[in-house]
Order: structure tokens, then sequence, then C-alpha cells
């Protein structure tokens, strides 16, 4: 009994194996087929292989052969140690005869890689070099980084003024706009902790850290909105801080920059815009700078974010509507409609559509009000106030500021003429 | 079955239960450290229970007289340095709780690790009637912490005592000795490496007398202090903006760069034939109008490259104080360099709170004081 026994385990063993082998094939392939599917996405903003100007451009030149011989190389790799997994199994024999060093073998799977890894060096050296070349500059823009959103500055010196025609600094968050086929710097440095600035479809990633400026060249080829994230984990809302960079047209830019320079027109006497200025200089100028906003002297009113906000800033609102984003561009001020509209717009209309800003019937009032009744609850920013011990009682973002609906009512009023 | 060895993972695991509900109790609800007791806990019990399913490894720990094998039929343990040490550690802690804060987590770091070791040594001696094994058994569960934790502990002490050295000893002889020292550190390297026969005992017994030569060195350059232009600096305060118009020496007139090292520059403020520029990243062209950004540490750096001393400042409006009963004061807010030298530069570091456009009256600027008909202008968006 105990041999037959034996002889069935002996039969049993291997066709046991040969089905679980089977099992684990057939989880792979699913697996794979489930993550060859997740790759196939339609709608992809952030996608790397889609360059949309000169610099993404020679980063997917260098990546796409990089990514093949590092496919091919790991397909061989892979095939090579499944066939050796398979071939040489334990199937109960005698273990093969034990050697030590082949000199041709190892010299010969030294060199290919070697070889290999110098085939890859030397473009990337070159891509490198030509990245980080700045002689060729057109605009320069500063980029900072804070606790979760991405403020722009143009200074008004050199080309920006003389070509851009930019004559008074303009501050704006969220999305970068630039004018298409220019070479744009920008000057990448945070207030807080280290962040990284990545609009894939433009252009790598920057770190911006601390007391530094790091160069990013940066060009769009034509005109359209191009996404982007903090690639760098920055805390607890670091999955809301996102970017979008706006390629313009030249004419369309032109006319960007000259509505940026506009005056401050106040909204009409008695109507609810005008209430919310009131409320807005109440509530808001604490920390938002308003450009043109005046006291009732006469005088300019001076946000002062420094004593509010760790960082020591808040995002420039003058022409909060000529944006399509708000809160670090992580809703959108445009409803789903426009938007759509605004970003698969070919690139003869994009521009006259961007820059009709936001208008009443396609603004995003859902989010907006949320944003307004209570910020925190919607991106979370450490804005208990018995939390703050360790800030000194300052804030990382905005908090909640008890609005009652009538006073969100004219601050959205007041916003919307924003532009 | 509750084992001899279980009964130290069980024990220390209810006790970290015990600790997580004083954590939750002593810190008003605070979950971080309660999280972390819970976690230790259930992986103590954890493993407890892995000790008692496997019976400490298949012997009957109780009954002695059937299996003379077992734990609890060994001889007590050996001697050991365990006990002293924990006890030194407890010293340390209650010196720390008299003296300094940083004695004090030092001393319950070396406490718990000593108190660990203690255990283990006492728990694996028991483990088999082999010796051998036994130390072998402990080394499975101390070497994962040990070797790493020994082998940090090593590397502080060489980056402390070289840091020291280097601190003390002149600007011309750091990088001197760096060289040398990495030469050595190479070439004895590259000897060994190629020199199949070299004892390990002569290896190491160099790398011991290396060590002991550079920790006694570092010791006796920390007790003897930093360099003399270091302490200067830090008696002067040097990173602080002083108020403008303090004369005060140019001391270092190569701080620039330990400044560059931490930090970028913003802006570098050229003072050359009576003319005062300005260069920034990202701009080709020397520039008289620069943009800074707002509630940002900006580190500007001042360079006279004209004859005798100047002092940079910038001005950057006005701030004004209530010193109550109505009165108020109306103050300049300047940063200045020391008065440089030809040839010489010096970096300031200062935080600009408001946009220029807030003090229309007070346009902000930098200057070079004495010289009134070359400014930079200063835009603060």
């Amino acid at each position: 009994m105990s041999t037959v026994g034996t002889m069935k385990d002996r039969v049993a063993e291997p066709m046991k194996i040969m089905r679980r082998g089977r099992a684990a094939l057939k989880t792979s392939l699913a697996v794979s087929a489930l993550a060859f599917l997740a790759s196939c996405a339609r709608d992809a903003p952030q996608d790397t292989w889609q360059p949309a100007g000169p610099n993404a451009e020679q980063i997917d030149n260098l990546q796409r052969p990089v990514f093949y011989v590092a496919g091919v190389v790991g397909v061989i790799v892979f095939v090579a140690i499944g066939w050796a997994i398979w071939r040489y199994r334990d199937r109960g024999q005698a273990i093969p005869e034990q050697t030590h060093g082949k000199p041709v073998v190892e010299i010969v799977l030294t060199v290919i890689p070697a070889l290999i890894l110098l085939g890859v060096a030397i473009p990337t050296a070159g891509t490198i070099f030509k990245l980080a070349k700045t002689s060729d500059t057109e605009m320069t823009i500063n980029v900072t980084g804070q606790q979760w959103w991405w403020e722009y500055d143009y200074p008004a010196v050199g080309s920006n003024e003389e070509q851009y025609g930019i004559t008074a600094p303009i501050v704006t968050s969220g999305q970068l706009v630039i004018p298409e086929n220019t070479k744009v710097l920008l000057r990448v440095t945070s207030r807080d902790v280290i962040h990284s600035y990545w609009i894939p479809k433009l252009n790598g990633k920057k770190d911006s850290v601390p007391g530094r400026v790091h160069l990013l060249r940066l060009e769009g080829a034509k005109p359209g909105i191009y996404a982007g994230q903090c690639t760098e984990f920055c805390g607890l809302s670091h999955s809301y801080m996102r970017m979008e960079a706006v390629v313009l047209s030249r004419a369309d830019y032109d006319a960007w920059v000259a509505n940026q320079l506009e005056a401050y027109t106040s909204p009409a006497a008695g109507t609810l815009a005008a209430e919310g200025e009131g409320v807005f200089i109440q509530q808001c100028s604490r920390c938002h700078q308003v450009n043109g906003l005046l006291n009732a002297d006469g005088t300019p009113i001076i946000s002062a974010p420094d004593q509010y906000i760790v960082s020591g800033v808040a995002p420039n609102l003058t022409n909060l509507m000529t944006r399509n984003t708000f809160a670090g561009a992580s809703w959108d001020l445009l409803t789903p409609e426009c938007r759509e509209d605004v970003w698969k717009s070919d690139s003869v209309t994009f521009g006259a559509k961007y820059l009709k800003g936001v208008t009443t019937d396609c603004l995003n009032q859902k989010d907006l009000r949320e944003w307004l009744r209570n910020a925190p609850l919607k991106k979370p920013m450490y804005a208990n106030p018995e939390n703050l011990a360790a800030t000194g009682g300052k804030y990382r973002g905005m908090p909640a500021l008890g609005l009652t609906e009538d006073q969100i009512n004219s601050i959205v009023a007041y916003l919307l003429e924003r532009k | 079955m509750i084992t001899t060895s279980s009964k130290l993972f069980y024990g220390l695991g209810t006790l970290s239960f015990v600790g997580a509900l004083v954590w939750v109790v002593a810190h008003d609800g605070s979950s971080l450290g309660s999280v972390a007791l819970i976690f230790l806990a259930i992986s103590l019990l954890f493993l407890g229970g892995i000790a008692s399913y496997v019976r400490d490894g298949h012997v009957l720990s109780t009954d002695t007289a059937a299996h003379p094998s077992a734990p609890a039929a060994q001889s007590a343990s050996g001697n050991s340095w365990w006990p002293l040490a924990s006890a030194l550690s407890l010293g340390m802690v209650v010196v720390g709780l008299i003296s300094s804060p940083g004695i004090f987590k030092i001393g319950i770091a070396l406490s718990i690790a000593m108190f660990g070791e203690w255990m283990i040594t006492n728990w694996s001696d028991r483990a088999s009637a082999n010796a051998a094994y036994n130390e072998k058994v402990r080394g499975w569960v101390v070497h994962p912490l040990e070797i790493p934790i020994g082998g940090a502990l090593l590397m502080t002490v060489i980056v402390l005592s070289f840091s020291r050295i280097m601190l003390s000893v002149s600007t011309v002889a750091g990088p001197l000795i760096f060289a040398v020292v990495g030469t050595v550190v190479l070439a004895g390297g590259s000897l060994v490496s190629v020199r199949r026969g070299v004892s390990k005992r002569l290896v190491g017994g160099a790398c011991a007398v290396a060590l002991v030569a550079l920790t006694g060195v570092g010791l006796a350059t920390a007790l003897n202090g930093e360099r003399h232009e270091l302490v200067e600096a830090s008696e002067y305060d040097h990173y602080a903006v002083h108020p403008c118009g303090e004369e005060a020496e140019e001391y270092d007139e190569e701080a620039s760069r330990a400044v560059s090292a931490k930090s970028s520059i913003a802006a570098t403020v050229i003072f050359k034939d009576g003319e005062l520029y300005a260069e920034m990243d990202g701009f080709s062209e020397p520039l008289t109008s620069i943009s800074l950004q707002r509630s940002y540490d900006l580190t500007i750096l001042f360079r006279n490259e004209s004859v005798g001393e100047h002092r940079m400042i910038l001005n950057y409006g006005n701030v004004i104080e209530d010193l109550g009963g109505g009165v108020t004061r109306d103050s300049k807010l300047q940063a200045c360099t020391a008065l440089i030298g030809e040839g010489g530069q010096q970096a300031i570091t200062v935080r600009i709170p408001k946009p220029s456009f807030a003090s229309p009256l007070s346009p902000y600027n930098i200057v070079v004081s004495g010289i009134e008909d070359s400014s930079i202008e200063v835009s603060v968006p």
C-alpha cells in the first residue's frame, strides 16, 4: 500500500506543480493585460509621450530609443530568467558541476551593458546640455512654489519690457501664460518646502528649492493648455498643487498682457459686485492683493499675507477671472462644458476662447462657492486654529472665514468682474 | 502554550498596549505615538504567538528531566557587560534630566538599546545547550540592528571628527588636508584591493589606528575651537542685517563663499567705475532695474570693484510703528552691507514683506552710500 501511495504521489506532484504554474501564468497574463489597457487612456493631459514643444521633443527623442532598447533588454533578461527557472527547476536531479569563473562570458556580459550604457550616455549628456542652455532666452518669468500653489511673476525688465510690452510687473497664479514659439526661461524657487515644477508636454521637471533659483526652459509650439502637477511631495495637499501652462499666439499674448496691465475699475455703485468689493476689502484683502483697490482715504490697499500665512503670500486676485482655475489650479473656474470647449478647441480658435475669461454663464459656481464657504474642507490646509501653535498662529492656506451666503453672493459677483 | 521565550514577547506586547493607552491619555488624544506603540504591541504579540506555536523550537521547555537540551534545563546566563552598560545609560538619563535635554534623549535611546541587548543575550544564552548555536541565534536577532546602527555611529564619529578638524584649520590648509587624506584613503584602498595577500588583521588594525587618530585629533580640535574667522563671524552675527550707518570692519572678504554654498544669489550688485548695476541668473545683460520676489529670503551679493570702501544699501520702503497715545514712528526699511574695500564682496539676506507699489513715496532701490547719481531700481510685485 505504501509503495502504491508513493507512486501515486510521484505522479500527482508534477501535475499539481503544472496546474499551479498554469494558474500563475494566467494571473500574470491577466495583470499584464490590465496594465497594458490602463496605458491606453484617451484623455491624458500629462502624457510625456506627447511632446508639444521643442524642449519636450528633445526629451522625447532621447527617451523613445532608450525605452525601446531598455524594453528589448528587459524582455531578453526576463525570458532568459524564465527559461532558466523552468528548464533547470528542481526535479530531483543531481546538482550539476559547480564551476567558478568564465572569463569570456564575464567580459562579454560586462562589455555589452557598458556599450549600451555608453550609447545612452552620449545623447543623454547632449540633451542635458541643450536643455540647460539659457543664452537664447526671449522671456523670463519667476515661478515660486509654496504650499500648495504656484505664483508667476513677470518682471518688467529686459526683453520682457522691450519686446513683450510688460511695462509693469504682472503677478498671477495657477496658469502660466506664455507666447507660442518663444524661448521662455523660468526662474524656479520656493518659499517654504521643496516642490517640483513639471509640465510634461513642454519640458522635464525642475525642483523648486527654498533659497535657490533653478532655471527651466519652456516653449510651446502651438496654442493650447498644457497640464502639470507638483512632483515633489510637499505636504498635506501636495496632490492639489497643480498648474497649467497656457500657450497663446503672439497677438493673443499681447492682448493678454494689455489686459493684465489695465487699471483697476471699481464695480458700478449700487450693484451686488460693489457690495462684494466692500466684503472683499473687509475679509479677503488682508491676504489677497488686488492691484488698484483703494482705501476710503484713497491710499492703496496692500495685503499683508506675511502676517497670516506661513509662506508670506496669497494668490494675487487682480485678474482672477482671466484664469480658468483657482486654489492651486485644483478646481476649474469654468463649468465642465465651457472648460471642454476651451481645452478641446483648435489652435486657431483657442486664443479667443481663452481670452474671453470666465463669463457669468460659464462660472463654476458650485466649486467656487464651496471654496468660499469652507476652503479647508475642500483642500486640507492645516487650517484648524487650535493646531497653529507650531506656526505661530499662521495658516498654510486659506482658513474658513465663516462668510454668510449673502456675503458669498456678493464676493462671487465682485470676483466675476476681476478680468 | 506559554513558553519561556513567548513570555518575554507577551509581556512586552502587553506593556506596549498599556503604553499606548497612557500615551493617548497623557497627550490629550494625540494618536501618533499610540499608533506606533500599538503596532509595536501587535508585532510583539505576533512574535510571542510564533514562539508559542513552535514551542520554542519544538523543545518542551519545562520538562527538563526528559529534555536536558530544553532552554529551562540550561545553566543560567554567563557574564555579560550589558547590565553595566544599562546602568551607565540610566545614569546618563539622570544626568540629562538635570543638565540637558539632549543628554537625556541620548540616555533614553541608549537605555532602550542596552536593555534590549541584555534581554536578547539572556534569552539566547538559554536557547539551547550549544553555546555556538546560541551565539548564532543572538546574531540573527540583533545583527540586523547592531550592524547598521554601529555603522551609522562609526560614520557619525568619523564625520564629526573630520568636520571639527576642517573647521579649526585655516582655509588654505583645509583643502590640502582634504586632498592628502583623500589620496591616502584612495591609495590605501587600491593597494589592498590589488594585493590579495594582505591580511585582514593588518587592514583592520590600520583602520583602527586611523580611527583612533582621527577621533583623537577631532576631539582635540573641538576643544581648541574653530578658526578665528568663524568665531568672529559668529560673534558679529554675520548673516543678520545690520542697521545702516553702523560702521563695522569687513571681517571676511570671502564670506560669499559660505553663503553661496548654501543658497543661490538672487542678484549680484556690482559697483564699478562709479556705476551700479546688477547681474541675475536668466538675464544675460547688466541690469539697472531688477525684480525681486516678495516674502522670500533673498541673498544679494555686493561686489565693490571701485577704488575705496563702499557700502551697499537696499531701501525697501518704510514701516509705521504705533507707539501708543496716537503717536506713530515712520522708519525706513533698509539692509546694508559693511564697508567693503576694493575687490571685496559681501552677501546680505533680506526678506521684503510688501510690494514696491506699497511705498510710492519711498521707492525701492539699491544705492551705494555717498554716491548720488547711480542706483538700481527695485520692483517687488
